[in-house]
């Protein structure tokens, strides 16, 4: 369960090149990884609802696309 | 009488300095300064020894003036290795020149450890005062502030002056529009484009009897298409227009680095601005009448297909005398193509000249801005897709909408974007290529819908198209690839790492792929949500309460479920001391409110 640092400076410039004229509060963008962090894993318990309903022990692609697909990012 | 620094208490060291205060001597001021800089390094400072040193130390200095300035210059010589040497020479003459004079040792050895002691104090003094921090801020707004002088410097260079009030008033009216920026981020993207611009100019020129229109074609097209993206639907179908009359080849640099220095502008915007300048590099003199469709392609083309386009369209063209026509053609329809497999979209629109050629030129005018416009969102949502297919669809639309007007079509492409997007959706799924396009363009299209406000969509739209221009410039650069640097990722490492802990079984490396794809488009809905949650507060910039609304209305944050509780669960201690304030004793609160 080893937590990594979340890239910070990495996920600034990415809002950057998105909205450059768009600034991030001092820790705004620890909650943007948390976020992130979040959006992960909510797909990733869809990808992994759908590969127990086929009854594949691993991840596959298509599993992953009927996931992210489900979730269309904003709408839960 | 040694002096015992141990358990001597500093009362009883100051006792004997006072006792036996040494006469100053300007003789070997070497020797006690080795000695002193030995002992500074030995002895910690105590705050009230060098106190009282200091107190002591007005006694010395009127005696010692004459000496200290003598001394100084040569200690400075021999022993300025750091500031604090540097402080202690001031002061350490005055303790040396008594030192060296004292016979005992207790003396020489307390006023060798005072000398040191006092400079450290001082040194550690100025060692905690340290300069305000305001990198960040400081860091960007002078950033933006530098690169727009250097846009403005680079312009006063090269264009003329029309030109600079153009890209004044350009500027002028972008910053009225809330989402269009001045600085550009990117600094190399302008001189890229500036490169292969010119590096095309200069290949081609050589080479084609209609080189010259067709390089300069290229450069406006980089030029006209960045230009374009960077104003705003603000009025500038007509001045577009009488500046592209105005531009002659030369200006195609300015439209260039207006371009530039705006990249996240809405298509629509752009596509009055390339319109014009599109339309003006393409056809010099003989092309004026076309001008107008001419630069409504340009328009809407990407920077990548822009410079490929206009590559493929001056090699292909040079075989028909029609080539004019037929860029602008090409030009338009290879624009539509933009993000998707570049190649095959440029050649299919060659090809497909022809068909196209057959269109009414004049009708081309009026369309090609809303053509361009439309296709431009439509290539944009097909850069994955064959070129082929989107390049008919392009076309097909630009039958239709060749009979209207540029303004008109603004509200209308709106509409035709949104509705093509059913549209869409279904060849999109029957493709043979990766499913990730069909729903990466639902989900896109989805909340572009969605979100009231149609320039987050809008920019969007282009900044897909946008990033596979980015990556050809790339290796230009340097023979590294940095992709850090032009196209900003999330570490695919990361992404892996957090996946697997949170899907808890083995994935597929395919379906990592997948996952990158969904997380990039992530950032790209997050950067548009928190652009509009922040708007809507009147803010410019995203803060925690921004962030919260938007974990709110995602469903993650709930009455139930407080923001703290979700930190706390999912982010590592360090980030979670830094958000959630934690009182302590002594009435404070980290981090301090």
């Amino acid at each position: 369960m080893m937590k990594r640092t979340a890239p910070r400076s990495t996920l600034r410039k990415i809002i950057k090149k998105h909205k450059p004229q768009l600034r991030l509060a001092a820790n705004a963008d620890l909650l943007v990884h948390l976020n992130f962090l979040l959006f992960l894993h909510r797909l990733a318990e869809e990808a992994r609802t759908n590969a127990f309903e086929s009854k594949s022990k691993i991840i596959k692609p298509e599993h992953a696309i009927a996931a992210a697909k489900l979730r269309t990012i904003n709408n839960f | 009488m040694l002096p015992d620094l141990d358990n001597d208490t500093p009362r009883f060291m100051l006792k004997r300095i006072i006792q036996t205060q040494p006469q100053v001597s300007p003789l070997a001021p070497q020797i006690s300064k080795h000695e002193e800089t030995e002992e500074a390094g030995l002895e910690p400072p105590s705050k009230r020894i060098s106190s009282t040193v200091e107190m002591q130390l007005p006694d010395l200095v009127p005696e010692d003036t004459s000496m200290t300035t003598f001394y100084m210059t040569r200690k400075k010589k021999k022993f300025s290795i750091s500031e604090f040497e540097r402080a202690a020479d001031k002061r350490l003459p005055q303790n040396q020149t008594q030192s060296t004079l004292d016979s005992t040792s207790l003396a020489r050895s307390l006023h060798m450890s005072l000398g040191s002691l006092i400079p450290p104090d001082t040194v550690e003094k100025r060692g905690l005062l340290r300069r305000p921090k305001n990198h960040k801020a400081i860091d960007m707004e002078a950033f933006e502030g530098g690169v727009e002088q250097n846009m403005l410097q680079r312009k006063a260079q090269n264009y003329l002056v029309d030109s600079q009030t153009a890209s004044m008033i350009r500027r002028a009216t972008l910053m009225s529009d809330a989402e269009i920026m001045m600085s550009n981020t990117e600094l190399f993207v302008q001189p890229q484009f500036g490169e292969q611009s010119q590096h095309r100019l200069s290949a081609l020129e050589p080479q084609l009897p209609e080189s010259k229109i067709s390089a300069q074609g290229s450069k406006t097209f980089d030029a006209a298409h960045e230009e374009a993206r960077l104003v705003g639907l603000v009025s500038n179908v007509g001045t577009h227009e009488g500046r592209t009359q105005r531009y002659s080849e030369k200006n195609l640099i300015v439209d260039y680095e207006h371009v530039g220095r705006m990249t996240p502008v809405s298509p629509k915007t752009f596509v009055s601005q390339g319109e014009d300048h599109q339309s003006h590099f393409h056809q010099s003199d003989p092309m004026e009448q076309f001008s107008v469709p001419e630069e409504v392609v340009a328009g809407t083309t990407e920077h990548h297909a822009n410079a490929r386009y206009s590559e493929q369209l001056e090699k292909k063209l040079t075989k028909t005398p029609e080539s004019q026509i037929t860029k602008a053609q090409d030009a338009r329809v290879e624009t539509e193509m933009t993000a998707s497999e570049e190649e095959e979209v440029a050649e299919g629109s060659v090809e497909h000249l022809d068909s196209p050629k057959a269109e009414p030129e004049i009708a081309r005018s009026f369309g090609a801005g809303s053509l361009s416009r439309h296709s431009h969102a439509f290539s944009s949502q097909y850069f994955e897709k064959s070129g082929t297919k989107s390049f008919k669809k392009a076309v097909e639309q630009a039958g239709e909408l060749e009979d209207r007007t540029v303004t008109g079509e603004v509200e209308e492409m709106e509409e035709e974007t949104t509705d093509d997007e059913a549209e869409i959706e279904e060849p999109e799924s029957q493709e043979i290529s990766m499913n990730t396009p069909a729903f990466i363009h639902a989900a896109a299209y989805k909340p572009l819908s969605s979100l009231s406000t149609p320039h987050p969509a809008e920019s969007a739209v282009p900044k897909f198209p946008l990033q596979p221009l980015r990556a050809k410039p790339v290796p230009k650069s340097s023979g590294v690839s940095r992709r850090k640097m032009h196209e900003p990722e999330l570490a695919s490492s990361l992404i892996k790492k957090v996946f697997s802990h949170y899907v808890k079984m083995p994935v597929a490396r395919d379906a990592f792929r997948i996952v990158k794809k969904c997380s990039e488009r992530y950032f790209r809905q997050l950067s548009n949500d928190l652009e509009a949650y922040t708007q809507h507060a009147g803010r410019k910039t995203v803060e925690v309460a921004d962030l919260e609304v938007l974990m709110r209305r995602q469903g993650l944050v709930t009455d139930k479920m407080p923001l703290h509780v979700l930190i706390e669960r999912h982010l590592p201690l360090e980030y979670r001391k830094l958000l959630i304030p934690v009182a302590v004793s002594g009435n404070k609160i980290i981090p301090c409110k």
